[in-house]
């Protein structure tokens, strides 16, 4: 096991926070020394990857990063700027082409902070309570306000959706949400089956560190790709922010209209989509309907592959799950998937409407998607182009992955099934679009230690 | 027989490029700036040869050293890789090459060495089978099909999927007779076109969002 220094890494680099309330503040940094002086009172209040006591946990937790125009704005040598992955260097805007974020995902829709290209950081505050979480804001914008060194540009609330008058894990097309992140060596966790890679005998082990940190050996045994000086990496991270509104009265029509037509009924094939029953039950595990029982056990609800169901006659081979995490289902025990992994931190923001309740797709509802990975271009933006937006992998042509695919109205799913009439096979045509890109960018999570360098003008690349 | 694999065949040919320091711009360079600019869609060359699945033209300077425990080792030219999967026999498809498209020919190999021209076409074939190496893998979408037949199948799929989209959920009675005006639309569509999008040239009731 790799020993990693939690303290010295960002805890939204090493774990989801589980806490209800969130908001990212996307900053403009000012000028560079009084940027730095903000970057340096921060120091004290980031929140780090050490664990918690169980009496200690915080209200509200603080992280920052930042795209490549904030590290140019707070001027590190350029021979560290120019060290990053060009991707990073690039931006997730120069990445349209690539990552299919073209018709009503590319720029010209995006919201006007994404389009400005003026968000140099991201600081994210999740919080315990909506209280927890003013107080905190409040806090930060006062910083900025004493240091001179960034102004607000927007503030993104996301929370979790609440049910029952208790947090979700649920989005808002009414899917259970969350599961399965990748373990990898030095987190804390043990690792769950399912969550990281298989190995030759089928059991599940954690995967190389440098998968998604910066500084450690990843899968291939190397060093990922990372600035310099090496100390400007270690123990950081790089994210992915795209927000994602999601269509949702166009999704429940499509969904009532072919439920309609499907022999298996509106949920079974609202879980062919996914993967999974909207409650969460892997419909690999329990393809007949629902089971709580699976959803409530962590050591089951990602414990799972396709070996046995090659035909995709329970779980679609072109549904969402078994497209973004294929398992083993390429062969090769998994071998193609591990270095395509991503950790996912992502939160529903928006009033979340009940089935049933009259819903408009204008409103403003989605979700703030984040990913972390040590190479955007190996891990997620591969996982974008090849597996979401193109289906040649899993033997679907053309086909893009259902739900989050950039569709025209052309698309089609294709639900495969067996001789059962509650199994029917089945083809979802005309897929409209239901979830469009509202902006984003790329991100560079620095350790607690290239923090303070940056703080304090201290990155030497010699 | 490594090269043949059901009913097809794999070719590779590693053919010496012409190396002369008299000249301002080498043969290779030359040589790279034209495939460069060579059309890869139904224009190109090999959508002329109907029976070609893929064909890849590569110009090949040297072999990359990548550091230890590998060893330096260099090639004792440049040289133009040429691969290419077909139907059926290596002696019909290269002569179908000479004689359908041989100012292509000229205008890659007349940069190599010993290259006879397409005039001769015993030579040429004798030409091409010298520089031949054996192939041991071939395209990983090779089936045993021929190009023609394949691209049938993949019209046909692809029409079918859209009947299905457009009709399921009919009476049977309705089904059965769009069913009938398909199976009709497929068999009196004209030939696919190698290396071309076969969408625009779908019977019209066919096409999506009829």
């Amino acid at each position: 096991m790799s020993e990693i220094d939690v303290s010295d890494i960002q805890g939204f680099s090493l774990k989801g926070y589980n806490f209800p309330c969130a908001r990212y503040l996307l900053l403009e940094l000012l000028h560079h020394e009084a940027a730095r002086d903000f970057v340096k009172a921060l120091l004290p209040v980031i929140t780090t990857g050490e664990r918690w006591d169980i009496d200690k946990k915080p209200m509200s937790t603080v992280n920052l990063a930042f795209t490549h125009t904030g590290l140019v704005q707070l001027q590190l040598p350029m021979v560290s700027l120019l060290s990053f992955p060009v991707e990073f260097q690039q931006g997730m805007k120069a990445r349209g082409d690539i990552l299919y974020d073209t018709g009503k995902n590319s720029p010209k829709h995006w919201d006007p902070v994404w389009k400005e290209g003026r968000v140099h950081a991201w600081l994210a505050v999740n919080a315990r309570t909506a209280e927890a979480l003013e107080e905190r804001c409040a806090a930060m914008q006062q910083l900025m306000t004493e240091t001179g060194g960034a102004r607000l540009l927007q503030g993104q609330d996301a929370g979790a959706i609440y049910l029952n008058g208790r947090p979700s894990a649920k989005e808002h097309f009414g899917y259970t949400d969350g599961f399965g992140n990748p373990d990898f060596k030095g987190a804390e966790r043990v690792c769950v089956p399912g969550q990281g890679k298989l190995t030759g005998d089928g059991r599940w082990e954690a995967l190389a560190t440098g998968e998604f940190l910066l500084g450690y050996a990843d899968e291939a045994g190397e060093l990922p790709v990372a600035p310099i000086p090496h100390l400007l990496g270690r123990n950081g991270t790089f994210m992915v922010y795209r927000k994602l509104h999601q269509n949702v009265a166009t999704f429940r029509d499509y969904l009532d209209a072919q439920g309609k037509l499907y022999g298996g009924g509106k949920e079974k094939l609202a879980a062919k989509f996914v993967g999974r029953w909207r409650d969460g039950t892997p419909i690999e595990l329990s393809p007949d309907g629902p089971e709580a029982s699976i959803v409530a056990d962590n050591n089951r609800n990602t414990d799972f592959t396709y070996g046995g169901d090659p035909a995709g006659a329970r779980c679609p081979i072109g549904a969402h799950l078994r497209r973004v995490h294929p398992r083993d289902a390429f062969g090769f025990n998994g071998g193609l998937v591990n270095r395509r992994r991503i950790m996912r931190r992502g939160l529903p923001y928006g009033e979340f409407v009940p089935e049933g309740q009259p819903v408009r797709d204008e409103d403003e509802r989605g979700i703030i998607f984040m990913a972390l990975n040590a190479s955007i271009f190996r891990q997620f933006e591969f996982v974008q182009q090849q597996w979401v937006e193109y289906g040649n992998d899993s033997h679907q042509g053309n086909d893009k992955e259902p739900l989050v695919g950039n569709h025209d109205g052309t698309g089609k799913f294709m639900v495969q099934g067996t001789a059962d009439p509650k199994n029917p096979p089945f083809l979802c045509g005309g897929l409209p679009q239901f979830v469009e890109l509202r902006g984003g960018d790329y991100f560079f999570i620095p350790s607690l230690t290239a923090l303070a360098m940056i703080a304090t003008g201290t990155v030497d690349p010699r | 027989m490594s090269n043949q694999s059901g009913q097809v065949y794999g070719l590779t040919i590693l053919s010496p490029i012409i190396e002369d320091d008299r000249l301002d711009i080498c043969h290779s360079m030359e040589l790279r700036w034209y495939l460069g600019h060579l059309p890869r869609d139904h224009k190109s060359p090999f959508a002329q040869i109907s029976s070609t699945y893929l064909a890849r033209l590569v110009v090949m300077d040297d072999v990359v050293y990548v550091g230890a425990p590998a060893c330096e080792e260099h090639l004792k030219s440049h040289y133009l890789v040429f691969e290419t999967n077909f139907d059926w026999d290596l002696e019909t498809y290269l002569t179908r090459l000479a004689r359908e498209t041989p100012e292509f020919v000229d205008a890659v190999w007349k940069h190599c060495v010993g290259y006879p021209g397409v005039s001769d076409i015993a030579a040429f074939i004798a030409y091409m089978k010298k520089c031949q190496v054996e192939t041991t893998f071939f395209f990983a979408d090779v089936n045993n099909r021929t190009v023609q037949k394949s691209l049938e199948a993949l019209r046909t799929q692809s029409a079918l999927a859209r009947f299905i989209a457009k009709h399921q959920g009919q009476s049977p009675a309705e089904v059965q007779r769009e069913f009938g005006r398909l199976l009709h639309a497929i068999a009196h569509a004209p030939p696919p076109i190698p290396g071309g999008d076969e969408s625009d040239r779908m019977p019209q009731e066919n096409r999506p969002h009829e």
